[in-house]
Parts: C-alpha cells; sequence; structure tokens
C-alpha cells in the first residue's frame, strides 16, 4: 500500500511531529485497508520490528506500506497482505511503523496491538500459501479458458 | 460557507487531524491538525452556516468574549477558503 502523501515527506513530518496521520493509496494492504478510504497513523521506528509490524519504506519516490513476515540478518521480509512476492527490505530503509489504523468513518482507531487485529494479521500470514495456491490456479484457468476461446474463435487472437 | 466533502476528522493522541478521502485525497496531500476550537468549527462548518451562524455556536459551546469568536470563526472560515477547502 503507498501513502497518500506523495507531495508530503513523511520522514519530515514524522522527525518533525512524532507522528504522521494520513489516507491510503493502493490495494496491497487489502482487506485491511482500502485504498483511499482508511487513515493510517504512523511513527518513526524507534527499535529493531518485529513479525506482523507493519513498515514504512521508501521505494524509489514512492512511500510503502507493508507488513514484516520475518526479521532477518540486517533487514525484513516483508509483504503486503495482499501481494504475493516477499521483498528483502534492508533496516535502514525502514523509518516508520504502523502504530494505528481507521476503517472507513469509524471515529475509534484500532490499535496495532490490539487483539482481534493481532488474530487478523496472524491469520493472513499463515494462510499465505493456500491463498498464493488459488490465485495462481484462478490465474491458469482464465488462461486456459482464454486459449478455449481463442481456439474456437470467440475471442480476438493476441497481436 | 461550508466545508467540502471528501475530508474525515481523525482524533490521534488527543489532538484532531483533517484527513482527506476518495477523490480528495489525489488532490490534497498534507496534514492538517485542529486545536479545539478548530475541530469544533470544522464539524460546524461541515453544512453550509454563516460567520455570524459560526460566532453564535462559537459563544454557545465557549465562555469566549464575542469579539474574540468573531476573529476566530473570520480567520478559520478565511484560512478554509484561502486553501480551497470550502464552498
Amino acid at each position: 500500500m503507498e501513502t497518500g502523501g506523495e507531495k508530503l515527506k513523511i520522514e519530515d513530518v514524522l522527525k518533525e511531529n512524532g507522528v504522521y496521520v494520513g489516507p491510503t493509496v493502493g490495494v496491497s494492504m487489502l482487506p485491511m485497508l482500502k485504498n483511499r478510504r482508511d487513515t493510517i497513523v504512523v511513527r518513526p521506528k524507534t527499535e529493531r520490528l518485529k513479525a506482523l509490524d507493519v513498515a514504512l519504506y521508501k521505494r524509489g519516490e514512492a512511500y510503502v506500506l507493508h507488513r514484516v513476515i520475518q526479521p532477518i540478518e540486517g533487514g525484513y521480509i516483508i509483504r503486503g497482505d495482499n501481494c504475493y512476492a516477499d521483498e528483502y527490505i534492508p533496516e535502514e530503509a525502514v523509518f516508520g511503523v504502523l502504530t494505528e489504523f481507521f476503517r472507513k468513518k469509524r471515529k475509534e482507531a484500532i490499535p496495532c496491538t490490539d487483539k482481534r487485529y493481532l488474530r487478523y494479521a496472524k491469520r493472513r500470514v499463515k494462510t499465505y500459501k493456500l491463498r498464493r495456491f488459488f490465485v495462481r490456479l484462478k490465474m491458469k484457468i482464465r488462461a486456459a479458458g482464454g486459449k478455449i476461446l481463442r481456439a474456437l474463435g470467440l475471442r480476438k487472437k493476441r497481436s | 460557507m461550508k466545508i467540502k466533502n471528501g475530508f474525515v476528522v481523525r482524533k490521534v493522541g488527543g489532538e484532531s487531524v483533517v484527513v482527506p478521502v476518495g477523490e480528495m485525497s489525489k488532490m490534497f496531500h498534507g496534514m492538517i491538525n485542529l486545536n479545539d476550537t478548530g475541530a469544533f468549527l470544522w464539524n460546524f462548518y461541515t453544512e453550509e452556516h454563516t460567520v455570524e451562524e459560526g460566532v453564535e455556536a462559537l459563544l454557545n459551546e465557549y465562555e469566549v468574549e464575542k469579539d474574540v469568536a468573531q476573529a476566530d470563526v473570520e480567520q478559520f472560515v478565511k484560512t478554509i477558503v484561502e486553501n480551497g477547502f470550502g464552498e
């Protein structure tokens, strides 16, 4: 999930205010965070992150907020809740951590220490391989369906 | 004056922060911190009201002199309009 602060330097806000509050952009942290609907509250990273924490870092000029799957030497294995590939992110690239978030128009924030939220996060990580299997299966079925339709002349051939 | 749709006010660490949502988040990338009076006026002006009505509402909510309330509301409305948050 990329954040909506393209023109705002979040690292500067974190240094000055100690907290960044902003919208979310993207679908990579679905179903937890919905594109341009929910609000994230990020604070500066003060210690090494642990598994299930949600890290804020930069990929080029874009801010990325993804979940730590496993802390490893010198960095982290990180993955979005709605992504099917792992990333290796060095320790120094991570400068913020999600501490709470707001969903929809609810007035109450959900802290990242919330037991129900942590159950969701654990489940999301635990079911990754199963979800990835079904996503790949769906893509194969879709590709096979396309081939059949093209063979029958019901769909145009790719140029 | 009325504050445009597309913003939510979030309470974080005892402070109110305005956050854009939906299409508005494509246009506005900043962070607006509001004090208590600002948060009250922001909520008040999510519906169409005049400056006079804002002053009246502020006087009903807070123990404040009328000229102070008038100045606060005028400043608030000016800031909102100048930054393109009002319509």
